[in-house]
C-alpha cells in the first residue's frame, strides 16, 4: 500500500517558502541578554572588604586576591579579587557568598581577545594587563573613572547580585540571645543575659565564614575563627584551649568585652555580626573548672621575681603568662577581690560577682600569688617593691572620677556621688541609699551602668542627662536599649548648670538648660548650644556623675616621677613619664624607667579590658626579654605538632582536632602565643627601644617587599619555553596513543 | 491495612537470609542492606529470580581507606514492589575480589569493568575483566581511589597560566600578608 | 563475504557525541559491535570528592549537555535527602517546571537529531530554532542558556521573573501549534516510517533484563515511569498519563516521545495554573562548613531518556565521600547497543543511536 499521506504531508512545509526565517535578524542585531544573564563580573571595589570568600568558594580556582592598591585596615584586607576567565564557569557562587554584596555579575557577554592576559580581569577596575600599578591613588582614581563610565550599572546592568539579605548563601541574622524581661531585671542584680544553649551556639558558630578579619580588629589578636570552628565541631575543650592561648580571662571577655572584633566582622556591613562574644562566653560556660582542660605547660621557677601592682585584667595577664614562663609572680591588689575595674566598675547584672572566681582560682593554682587588700603606698611602699623584684608591672587602672565642675558640687555635703564609686560600693556589697529620685550625668557606658544600678536599688526614678543627642551617646546601643527597657528616662540635649542644695548641704535638685545642636563649622560632629531661657529644675535626691575617670598616681614617691629635661641632663634618676594622665610606654610596654613596665587603662587609649590583656601580653614578652637577657622563654601553651594525613593538610584553614587529650592543629602557632623573633638582647629599656624601632623598620621593608611581589602580578614566565616543550611532547604522546587504538 | 511492601520485603529477606549484617530503611521505598561478600551473589540471584528485583540500576563502589575496605554497592529496583534496594558489602582493599554477576544482567559487565579500572576491584567470572574502558595506558594507581590525589596529578601534569603560577590558597595568602594577624 | 573492521567515531556526524563504535561489518550488515568511550572523561565524580557540597553544585550540570537540569535536580535532592534539608513548596513546583522544560528542549533536540540522521534536514532547522525560544525562557529564569545552575540544595536560586507566566504560556501555545508541522514532516513522513518501523527492535521480554529504561522501555510496551513509580517533587499533584506503544522499534519510541512532548506542555500549563506563592529556598547553614551526617542514598528521576540516578555516600564531613551518576546512556550506549546493533544495517547505526538517546558525557562523566 502506498502511504499517500506520508508522501504528500511533508510537502506542506512548502507553506513556509518565502517567509522570513525566525532565527536570523536582518540587519544583524546584538542579542539583548535577559535581566539575569550571568555575564562578566563587576566588583564595587569601594565596598569590597577583601575577605576572600569569593575565591574560597570558587570551585575552579578562578579567583585570586591581589593587592591593587587599597590600604589594609581593620575591616578591609586591601586585597581585591581578580578573575581568570580561562577558568570561570559563571556559576555566580562568588556573588552569592559575597558578604559585603559588592560583587555582582553584569549582562555583558564574554569578550574575545588574542592576548591571554586580557582574560585576567580585576572586576570593578580594568583588565589587569592594562593597569599600571604604580600607586594607590592611580588605582583608586581608575576605580572611580570606571564607575562613572558605567552609568547604567546601578540601574539595570548588574544582572546577578544579592538584592537584599534574603538572597544569597549567607545568613545575616544572628541567633538571638535570650534575656530577662525589663520588668524582672530591675528587681534584682541577677544576670540579664542568659547565654546560648548548645544548639544555639552551634547555629551561631556555623555562620562564621572563617575569613579572620575580626582578628585584625581584636587588640589581643585572639584566634577567633579557630575557636569558633571548634564550637562548630562541638569540641569545646579545644575551643577553651585556643582561647586560653592569649587570654587568661575568657569568661570576663565573654561577658563584658567591648568586642571590636564584631564591628570588623564581614556580616557587620549588611547584617548582624557573628556573636563572637557570646560564643566565647558559651565556651567558658561549658566547664566548671579550667584546671582539668587547659593543657598549659608551667615551667619550673627560674629564680626571677616580678611584682605586679593591680590585679586588673592587665596585671592578671602578666601574672599568668609570666608564671607559665617560670617567674615568681606576686600581685598587689588594693581591693578585696581581683579583677580591677571589671570587678569594681561593671554592674553585677552584667558581670556576676563570681564570674572571675573560676579563672582566678585557676591562676592561683598555677602559682600566681595575689595579696588582696594591700594598697601600694599605704600597706606596702613602692620603694620596697622596686627593691624586692627584678621587674615591676604597674596596672592600676582609672579609678579616680573627674569632678563635674558644677556650681554647688563642692558645697554639697551629701547626695553627690560618682558613678564609679557607686558601682564599687554596690558591687562590694555596701548598702547605698540614693533616695527616690536620681539623676545621672554623662552618656558613656559608666553613666548607663550607674543609672541601671540605681534603678535596682529600690523603687527609684532615674533620669540620665546628656549634653548631646541619644545617637551621639558613646555607650553601646544595647546598653541604652536595656536602660530604656528598664524604665530609665533619658533626657538628651540637657546641659547641667547648678546643683540645688538645702541649708544642710543636701542635694535637692539639679538645674539644667536645654540645648540645640549646631554645626561646628568644621564638618565635625554637631555641638550643643544652650537655648536661652530653657532652664529647668529636676528635683532629685542623689546626683551621679559619670563624665570620666583618671588614674591615681599618689602611690608613686616623688623621685620616681619623671622630672624636667634638666633633671635628666643633670644625671639624676630617670622617673616614669606621664602624658595627660597616661603613662608613656615603648614597644614592649616598658616605661621610661628601667625595669618598670605598665599597661591597661592608664596606658592605652581604648581603655577596655581586652586592650589591657593585650598590653599585659606585650609586657610579658618585654619582661621576659628583659630578664632573660634577650632570649625568650618558649612555652608550649596548648598546641602540639602533629602529622596530619595528606588529605587533611589540603584544608589547612579549618583543621584542628583532639588527639590523646591534646589539641592538635596545623595552622596555629606552634610555640604558644609568643612568636620567636630574633631580637637582639637589650638590658636597658633604651636599648630595647632602639631594637624595637629597628625591627619596625625591618618590618616595613618586609612589607614593601611583599607588596612588590603581589604587585608584580602578572609576571612574565621565565621558563616558558621549557613548558612548551613539555606540552609538545605530551601531545605527541597522546596522539600516539590514539593511533595505536585505531 | 497490612504491612507495606517495604516492611514485607524487609521481613521476607530477614527470614530468608539469616546472615544479613543489617537491614534498614533509608527513606521511602529504599532498603539498605549490609551483607558479607560471600553472600552477595546468592542474595542477588534470589532477589532477581524470586523477589522480582529485575532491574539493575547501578553497581558502585565507595572507598574507605581508613577501614582498609572497599564497599561495593549494588542498586536493584523492583518495578512491581516499587522498592530500590541498596546491597552493600565490604571487601578487603588489599585484595579486592568479588564474584561477577554478568550472567544475570549484560549491563553488569560495563559496571564491573569500570570498577576494575577506577578502583582496582576484580570481579571473578567476568571474561572482559581488565579491558580498558575510559582510561588509556594508565600507569598510576586506580584513579577513583581516595589515595589518588587528583590535585597533585593536575599540578604535575597541567600548569596554571604564567600570570598565575604563584597561585596560593586564598585564605592563607590573605593571612600571610594582612596585618600579620596569625603571627601574634 | 569479507569481514571488515569499521570504526565509527569518535568524530562522526552520525554519532551523538564523542564516542567510538567498533564494528565488524560484512558488506552492509553488522556482525559485531563494541562501544569505546573515554573521549569526554572529565573525572567529575572525583572532582566532587574534593569540593564542599555547594561547590559541587556547579559541576553536576556539566555531566549532560542536553539535559543539565536533571543532574542539578538529582544532586540537590540527594543532598537534601542525606542532610534532611527541607524544600519550600513553591520551589518544588518551580523545579518540576524546570524539569519539564528540560524534557521539552531535549525532545526538540532529539527530533532534530533523529530526523537528521535519516537525511530529513528541515526538521533540525526547525526544532533547533524552536528550542532557542525555550532557551530564552531558561535564560530569563536562570541566567544561563545551556547550563542553568538554578536548582541547588534547599530550593532554587531565584524566583520567577515578572511576567514569566504569560511568556511561558505563549510559548507553550506556539510549541503546540508547531507539533502539527512536526507531525507532517517527521512522524507521518513516509521516509521516516520506512526507516523507523522495524529497525533497532528491542524484544519486549528482554527489555527489562537488558536494563532498558525510559521512552525506549515504554516503546516496547512496558509501562514504567519514575514519575509514577516514585513521585518526586510534585508529580503526585499533577495529572498525566504514561504512554506505551508496542513494537520496540524506533517508530514506537518516536511515538512515545511525541506523546510525552505534548504531555509536558500540558504539565507546564498545569504548573503555571496552580503554582503556590511562598519562599523559594531554605538556606544551607554555611557554604564552607556545612556538614552532612553519614549516610547513603540513591535518588532517581525520569529524564527525557529514562531513569537518571545518583548514588551518594556521605561520611559526615563537609565533602562528599562518593557520588556515582547513572545515566540511561550508560546502559543504552554500551551493553544494549552491543546487543541490538548486530544484524542491522550500517546506515541505521546513527538512527538507532539517536533513538536510544545515547549521550557519551554521562557514560564516562
Amino acid at each position: 500500500m502506498i502511504d499517500i499521506k506520508g508522501i504528500l504531508g511533508p510537502l506542506s512545509a512548502l507553506k513556509f517558502l518565502g517567509k522570513a526565517p525566525h532565527t536570523i535578524d536582518y540587519p544583524k542585531e546584538t542579542k539583548k541578554t535577559a535581566d539575569r544573564y550571568r555575564g562578566i563580573h563587576y566588583n564595587d571595589v569601594e565596598a569590597c572588604i577583601g575577605c576572600g570568600s569569593c575565591g574560597t568558594i570558587c570551585e575552579n580556582d578562578a579567583i585570586d586576591m591581589v593587592n591593587v592598591g587599597f590600604d589594609p585596615n581593620k575591616a578591609d584586607t586591601g586585597f581585591r579579587p581578580v578573575v581568570d576567565y580561562g577558568r570561570c564557569c559563571w556559576c555566580a557562587l562568588c556573588v552569592d557568598v559575597c558578604p559585603s554584596g559588592s560583587l555582582s555579575l553584569t549582562k555583558d557577554y564574554v569578550y574575545v581577545d588574542d592576548d591571554p592576559k586580557k582574560f585576567l580581569y580585576v572586576p570593578g577596575l580594568q583588565e589587569l594587563g592594562k593597569v599600571n600599578i604604580d600607586s594607590t591613588d592611580d588605582l583608586k582614581e581608575l576605580a572611580k573613572i570606571e564607575k562613572e563610565n558605567r552609568p547604567k550599572l546601578k540601574e539595570g546592568e548588574r544582572s546577578w547580585y544579592q538584592k537584599d539579605r534574603t538572597e544569597g548563601l549567607l545568613e545575616f541574622n544572628r541567633v538571638p540571645m535570650k534575656e530577662l524581661p525589663g520588668s524582672t531585671r530591675i528587681k534584682s542584680f541577677a544576670e540579664v543575659v542568659l547565654g546560648y544553649t548548645e544548639e544555639e551556639a552551634f547555629m551561631e558558630s556555623i555562620r562564621c565564614l572563617g575569613c579572620g578579619l575580626c582578628i585584625s580588629a581584636c587588640p589581643d589578636r585572639m584566634h577567633i575563627p579557630d575557636y569558633i570552628q571548634a564550637i562548630t565541631e562541638r569540641d569545646y575543650n579545644s575551643s577553651a584551649n585556643i582561647i586560653y592561648e592569649n587570654n587568661p580571662l575568657p569568661e570576663m571577655c565573654g561577658k563584658v568585652c567591648t568586642r571590636q572584633c564584631e564591628t570588623a566582622c564581614v556580616y557587620h556591613n549588611r547584617g548582624d555580626a557573628v556573636a563572637i562574644r557570646w560564643l566565647k562566653r558559651f565556651t567558658t560556660e561549658q566547664f566548671d573548672d579550667f584546671r582539668t582542660i587547659i593543657n598549659a605547660e608551667v615551667k619550673p621557677l627560674n629564680g626571677k621575681k616580678v611584682g605586679i601592682i593591680g590585679a586588673g585584667p592587665a596585671g592578671l595577664t602578666v601574672g599568668y603568662y609570666l608564671r607559665l614562663r617560670g617567674y615568681d609572680v606576686t600581685i598587689y591588689e588594693a581591693l578585696s577581690k581581683a579583677g580591677g575595674m571589671t570587678m569594681a566598675g561593671i554592674p553585677k547584672y552584667r558581670f556576676p560577682l563570681d564570674s572571675l572566681d573560676k579563672q582566678i582560682s585557676y591562676m592561683e593554682e598555677m602559682g600566681v600569688r595575689i595579696h588582696y587588700n594591700t594598697r601600694v603606698g599605704k600597706d606596702i611602699m613602692f620603694d620596697e617593691i622596686m627593691d624586692t623584684y627584678d621587674a615591676v608591672f604597674i596596672g592600676i587602672g582609672f579609678h579616680d572620677p573627674y569632678d563635674l565642675g558644677l556650681k554647688g558640687e563642692k558645697e554639697a555635703k551629701s547626695g553627690v556621688i560618682s558613678a564609679v564609686e557607686l558601682l564599687r560600693r554596690v558591687n562590694f556589697g555596701e548598702k547605698v541609699d540614693v533616695g527616690k529620685k536620681v539623676a545621672v550625668i554623662g552618656g558613656g557606658n559608666v553613666a548607663i551602668d550607674g543609672a541601671r544600678v540605681s534603678k535596682r536599688l529600690g523603687n527609684v526614678d532615674v533620669t540620665i542627662l546628656y549634653r548631646r543627642r541619644v545617637q551621639d551617646m558613646p555607650a553601646d546601643w544595647e546598653e541604652i536599649e536595656g536602660a530604656e527597657d528598664e524604665g530609665v528616662h533619658i533626657v538628651p540635649q540637657a546641659i547641667p548648670e547648678e546643683i540645688m542644695l538645702d541649708k544642710n548641704g543636701k542635694v535637692t535638685g539639679i538645674k539644667y538648660v536645654m540645648a540645640e545642636m549646631v554645626d561646628d563649622g568644621k564638618g565635625g560632629r554637631p555641638r550643643p548650644k544652650k537655648i536661652e531661657g530653657s532652664e529647668k529644675i529636676l528635683p532629685i535626691d542623689t546626683l551621679v556623675g559619670a563624665i570620666g575617670q583618671q588614674a591615681d598616681y599618689s602611690f608613686l614617691p616623688d623621685e620616681y616621677l619623671f622630672k624636667t629635661q634638666d633633671d635628666e641632663k643633670s644625671g639624676s634618676k630617670k622617673g616614669i613619664d606621664t602624658f595627660w594622665g597616661r603613662i608613656l610606654v615603648h614597644g614592649y610596654n616598658e616605661t621610661t624607667m628601667k625595669k618598670v613596665f605598665s599597661g591597661g587603662d592608664m596606658v592605652n587609649r581604648t581603655a577596655d579590658a581586652i586592650s589591657a590583656i593585650a598590653d599585659g601580653l606585650n609586657a610579658v614578652k618585654g619582661i621576659d626579654l628583659f630578664l632573660q637577657g634577650g632570649k625568650e622563654t618558649k612555652v608550649n601553651h596548648s598546641v602540639t605538632e602533629s602529622d596530619l594525613d595528606k588529605n587533611k593538610l589540603l584544608d589547612k584553614h579549618y583543621k584542628m582536632k583532639h588527639e590523646n587529650g591534646k589539641l592538635v592543629s596545623v595552622k596555629l602557632d606552634l610555640s604558644g602565643n609568643i612568636v620567636t623573633e630574633s631580637v637582639k638582647i637589650a638590658k636597658d629599656p633604651d636599648e630595647l627601644k632602639k631594637d624595637v624601632e629597628k625591627k619596625e623598620v625591618n618590618k616595613s621593608t618586609d612589607k614593601a617587599n611583599s607588596k612588590d611581589k603581589t604587585m608584580s602580578y602578572p609576571t612574565k614566565n621565565t621558563n616558558g619555553e621549557t613548558k612548551k616543550e613539555e606540552k609538545k611532547s605530551k601531545s605527541k604522546k597522546k596522539s600516539k596513543k590514539k593511533k595505536k587504538k585505531k | 491495612m497490612g504491612f507495606s511492601k517495604l516492611t514485607e520485603t524487609k521481613v521476607l529477606l530477614k527470614q530468608y537470609f539469616k546472615d544479613i549484617i543489617s537491614i534498614e530503611e533509608g527513606g521511602e521505598q529504599r532498603l539498605i542492606i549490609d551483607l558479607q561478600s560471600k553472600d552477595i551473589t546468592s542474595m542477588i540471584n534470589h532477589l532477581k529470580d524470586f523477589m522480582d528485583f529485575k532491574h539493575l540500576s547501578m553497581i558502585s563502589c565507595v572507598d574507605w581507606p581508613e577501614e582498609n575496605k572497599f564497599e561495593i554497592v549494588y542498586i536493584l529496583t523492583s518495578y512491581s514492589k516499587n522498592i530500590v534496594l541498596m546491597l552493600k558489602t565490604k571487601i578487603d582493599r588489599k585484595n579486592p575480589k568479588l564474584q561477577s554477576i554478568m550472567s544475570l544482567w549484560p549491563q553488569a559487565v560495563t559496571y564491573e569493568i569500570e570498577l576494575n579500572e577506577m578502583f582496582g576491584v576484580f570481579f571473578e567470572g567476568n571474561d572482559r575483566m581488565g579491558e580498558e574502558f575510559i582510561l588509556e595506558d594508565w600507569d598510576d594507581i586506580p584513579p577513583m581511589r581516595r589515595d589518588f590525589d587528583s590535585l597533585e596529578y593536575a599540578n604535575k601534569n597541567f600548569k596554571f597560566r604564567d600570570e598565575r603560577k604563584d597561585k596560593k590558597i586564598i585564605r592563607e595568602f590573605i593571612s600571610e600578608h594582612y596585618d600579620e594577624w596569625r603571627k601574634k | 563475504m569479507k569481514t571488515t573492521k569499521l570504526y565509527l567515531g569518535p568524530q562522526h556526524p552520525g554519532i551523538t557525541g564523542n564516542m567510538m563504535i567498533e564494528l565488524d561489518v560484512e558488506g552492509n550488515k553488522i556482525l559485531k559491535s563494541k562501544t569505546h568511550v573515554g573521549y569526554l572523561h572529565r573525572g567529575f565524580e572525583k572532582l566532587m570528592e574534593r569540593r564542599t557540597y555547594i561547590q559541587s553544585f556547579p559541576i553536576v550540570c556539566r555531566i549532560c549537555v542536553p539535559e543539565p537540569d536533571v543532574n542539578e535536580n538529582n544532586y540537590a535532592r540527594a543532598v537534601e535527602k542525606l542532610s534532611g534539608l527541607e524544600v519550600p513548596e513553591r520551589a518544588k513546583w518551580i523545579r518540576t517546571m524546570v524539569l519539564e522544560m528540560a524534557r521539552l528542549q531535549s525532545y526538540l533536540l532529539w527530533m532534530g537529531g533523529q530526523s537528521g540522521s535519516m537525511g530529513l534536514y528541515t526538521m533540525p532547522q526547525w526544532t533547533i530554532g524552536d528550542r532557542d525560544y525555550l532557551l530564552d525562557r531558561f535564560e530569563e529564569l536562570t541566567g544561563g542558556r545551556v547550563y542553568h545552575l538554578y536548582v541547588w540544595p534547599g530550593g532554587v536560586r531565584k524566583d520567577l521573573p515578572i511576567g514569566f507566566k504569560t511568556r511561558m504560556l505563549d510559548l507553550m501555545d506556539y510549541l503546540e501549534s508547531r507539533m502539527k508541522d512536526y507531525t507532517k514532516l517527521m512522524f507521518e513522513n513516509a521516509i521516516f516510517k520506512k526507516r523507523a518501523i522495524g529497525t533497532g527492535v528491542i524484544p519486549k521480554d528482554k527489555a527489562l533484563e537488558w536494563g532498558v529504561v525510559g521512552p525506549v522501555l515504554r516503546g516496547t510496551g512496558i509501562k514504567h515511569d519514575v514519575r509514577i513509580d516514585e513521585p518526586y517533587e510534585i508529580y503526585d499533584k499533577l495529572e498525566f498519563e504514561v504512554p506505551t506503544y508496542e513494537g520496540g522499534d524506533i517508530y514506537s519510541r518516536a511515538l512515545v516521545r511525541k506523546f510525552e512532548f505534548m504531555q509536558s506542555i500540558s504539565i507546564i500549563r498545569q504548573i503555571m495554573d496552580k503554582i503556590p506563592e511562598g519562599p523559594i529556598y531554605n538556606r544551607i547553614p554555611n557554604p564552607f562548613k556545612w556538614k552532612i551526617p553519614k549516610g547513603y542514598t540513591y535518588v532517581k528521576l525520569e529524564s527525557s531518556r529514562g531513569e537518571f540516578g545518583y548514588f551518594m555516600a556521605s561520611d559526615g564531613s563537609e565533602k562528599l565521600r562518593r557520588v556515582n551518576v547513572r545515566g540511561p546512556a550508560y546502559v543504552h550506549g554500551i551493553s544494549l547497543l552491543e546487543k541490538i546493533l548486530p544484524g542491522s544495517r550500517l546506515g541505521d547505526v546513527s538512527t538507532i543511536l539517536n533513538s536510544l538517546g545515547v549521550c557519551p558525557p554521562e557514560m564516562e562523566r
